[in-house]
């Protein structure tokens, strides 16, 4: 089933949740809702379901009009962030809930329940379970109990807000693949908000970023990673280094990558760990600046390096195979030459023109 | 310095023998006041109203106008208790639950019976339907009788009672958050299945704590009932009424024999409340939540 979000508001008081936003999620997808805190993704998805009531615009389900229409009515799943699972009853009993609450003319017989709670505790792989109580489960067996429960009517849209935020980070990361291979069986059109861009970048077939209650870019993952529209996008999808500039006239003719507008003077610029250059040895076209290592971070499959560079007062973050930190044979002290890859430009909306050095523009 | 500072709480925890001498005699003198206001007036009541011997003690209780407040009590109790187990859960709900103009108000209101004297409460009640009050007059027009009858003293005793079932569910329903009723109305169910599936079961045990704290004070309840009463014997006179009438004719062997009946419902309740505290961890389950969150 399709969602079409159109031009919604809403406001609580004086705080703004949500402005103007619009969004299609076709059938079957399964789309990220990605932001910070108070950038409106759990109320955009408790509008959806119906939790909330927007204050203009409109929401579509399978193409009819349904922002006036109750949540018991809609026909959805939805996963809460602290599993909001029945506690007086067995976990058989929270996964039969939803149909033994329909009305009479609709309500399954007893033993096709039985059978559907069956069904769902194998799919959930919690098939000892059923005559326990969720306070005898761990978290993450939780969180699959109330993804089972929100399944066992057969919504034609899931929802989940943060499921797996309250989670430590291993099972975190077991939940989401599963969770990812569970659609790919299930095919039911899902939303997912988070705040984790791992998570999102991961899981989703489409990732929507929303900041201060406006989507700021809407994309595959592979195509918000790589272009970022913004240069909120740009820092909130994983590290990155900032550099206050004024936009040199070589620099711009060089072909650096991104939207630079010529006419501006400031500018921002954004360049990823990855994607500083480092060497001993002084490039041949002369542009790079002098960096001090002021700390290494070691463990893990990539090198991490905290560089100081003269004239800029925050640290830039560099990293590097293990192989070339071993060909580089760095410590903590050593002086090296570093230089951007690609560099991304936006206008600087504050105009702190920080004239840093000349030859690599940064 | 971190080291320095282990070093003495260590020695605090550990307690020279002047300190520990000392603790052992505040315990004692704790235990003593304990006993002194505590302990020993309840086997005072007990001791004074078997003064005169078993037979006596039976005969006492067994004398028609304190029968009849015994009645009167369990009646106001019975119809006093369910109203407020009822408007507790209706107010909790609604304040738990729910935002509205004027929560904040009703939240006052609810503390009004434990800020106001219960003498005032009577006396209230004594100007809006007594004889030359508001109501008054219309009343006795239509034949119906509130004050210094029986519908008095359960509007009074209601009026004391009504913060018990409600203070004791508003913070337990917060602390439980509404997730799972949200939960059960996304899985399709109606308002009065989420009551009874959902909510109902969750406050169960707060609700039955509630419930007793509001009859162990109803029938205790003494200031207002006695405003609206108007003591007449075997008709409008509650167990502590009688009391007090039995004790100011001097006959102190009936007004404690009454008394111990009184005492034994008190005690009666205090195990409840203990046993409800254990078997379903009612105050121990907020602690848990609090420190969860």
């Amino acid at each position: 089933m399709s969602i079409q979000v159109e031009q919604i508001s809403k406001t609580y008081g004086s705080f703004t949740a949500l402005v103007d936003v619009s969004l299609t999620i076709a059938s079957g997808e399964l789309v990220a809702l990605l932001g910070p805190s108070g950038s409106g993704k759990t109320t955009l998805l408790r509008l959806i379901a119906g939790l909330e009531a927007p204050n203009s615009g409109s929401i579509l389900l399978h193409g009819e009009e349904a922002t006036e229409r109750s949540a018991s009515k809609r026909g959805i799943g939805f996963v809460f962030q602290h599993y909001a699972l029945f506690r007086h009853m067995t976990i058989s009993e929270n996964i039969a809930f939803g149909l033994r609450v329909q009305s009479r003319r609709l309500r399954p017989s007893r033993k096709e329940i039985r059978d559907r709670v069956r069904e769902l505790l194998h799919l959930v792989q919690l098939d000892s379970y059923a005559g326990m109580y969720p306070e005898q489960l761990s978290g993450g067996q939780r969180q699959r109990v109330a993804l089972a429960r929100a399944l066992a009517v057969r919504p034609s849209v899931l929802l989940l807000d943060e499921p797996f935020s309250a989670l430590d980070a291993k099972v975190r990361k077991d939940l989401r693949d599963w969770l990812r291979r569970i659609h790919d069986e299930l095919h039911v059109t899902t939303v997912l908000v988070t705040h984790d861009q791992e998570e999102a970048l991961e899981v989703a077939d489409r990732v929507a970023i929303l900041n201060q209650g406006k989507l700021e870019q809407i994309g595959t993952p592979q195509s918000i990673y790589d272009n970022p529209a913004s240069p909120f996008v740009y820092n909130f999808l994983g590290n990155v280094n900032l550099f206050h500039g004024r936009l040199l006239a070589d620099l711009s003719s060089q072909g650096h990558s991104g939207a630079t507008n010529e006419s501006a003077q400031s500018a921002i610029g954004f360049v990823r760990p990855h994607e500083l250059e480092l060497s001993r040895d002084l490039p041949p076209d002369n542009k790079a600046v002098v960096a001090t290592v002021a700390r290494i971070h070691a463990a893990g499959p990539q090198i991490r390096l905290e560089l100081n560079i003269a004239g800029n007062t925050r640290p830039v973050t560099a990293e590097l195979s293990r192989k070339q930190f071993e060909e580089l044979a760095l410590v903590t002290g050593d002086e090296l030459f570093v230089w951007p890859q690609s560099m991304r430009l936006f206008d600087d909306p504050k105009s702190e023109a920080l004239l840093l050095d000349q030859g690599a523009g940064i | 310095m971190s080291g320095h500072r282990a070093i003495s709480t260590s020695a605090m925890l550990r307690p020279s023998t002047a300190q520990k001498a000392g603790r052992v005699a505040l315990i004692l003198l704790a235990l003593l006041l304990l006993s002194g206001f505590l302990v020993l007036p309840v086997i005072a009541v007990f001791t004074q109203a078997l003064s005169q011997g078993w037979k006596m003690y039976r005969d006492s209780i067994h004398q028609e106008d304190v029968l009849s407040a015994l009645r009167l009590t369990g009646l106001v109790a019975c119809i006093a208790v369910p109203l407020n187990m009822a408007f507790g859960i209706a107010a909790s709900w609604a304040i738990t639950r729910f935002e509205f103009l004027g929560k904040s108000l009703l939240i006052t209101l609810i503390d009004i019976p434990l800020a106001v004297s219960p003498v005032v409460a009577g006396l209230m009640y004594v100007e809006v339907f007594g004889l030359h009050g508001w109501l008054g007059p219309w009343l006795s027009e239509h034949n119906l009788h509130v004050i210094f009858a029986v519908p008095g003293i359960v509007l009074a005793t209601v009026f004391v009672t009504f913060p018990f079932v409600a203070r004791e569910l508003i913070p337990f329903m917060q602390a439980q958050g509404s997730d799972e009723e949200v939960a059960a109305v996304v899985l399709g169910a109606n308002g009065w299945s989420v009551f009874w599936r959902i909510t109902l079961p969750n406050i169960k045990w707060a609700l039955l704590y509630g419930t007793i704290l509001a009859a162990s004070r109803s029938i205790g309840e003494f200031g207002a009932v006695s405003v609206v009463s108007g003591h007449i014997r075997g008709q409008t006179t509650t167990l502590p009424l009688e009391v007090e009438m039995l004790y100011n004719e001097y006959n102190f062997t009936a007004a404690f024999a009454a008394a111990s009946l009184l005492t034994l419902a008190a005690i009666v309740t205090l195990i409840l409340k203990k046993l409800i505290e254990m078997t379903s961890g009612v105050h121990r389950h907020m602690d848990e939540k609090e420190v969860e969150s």
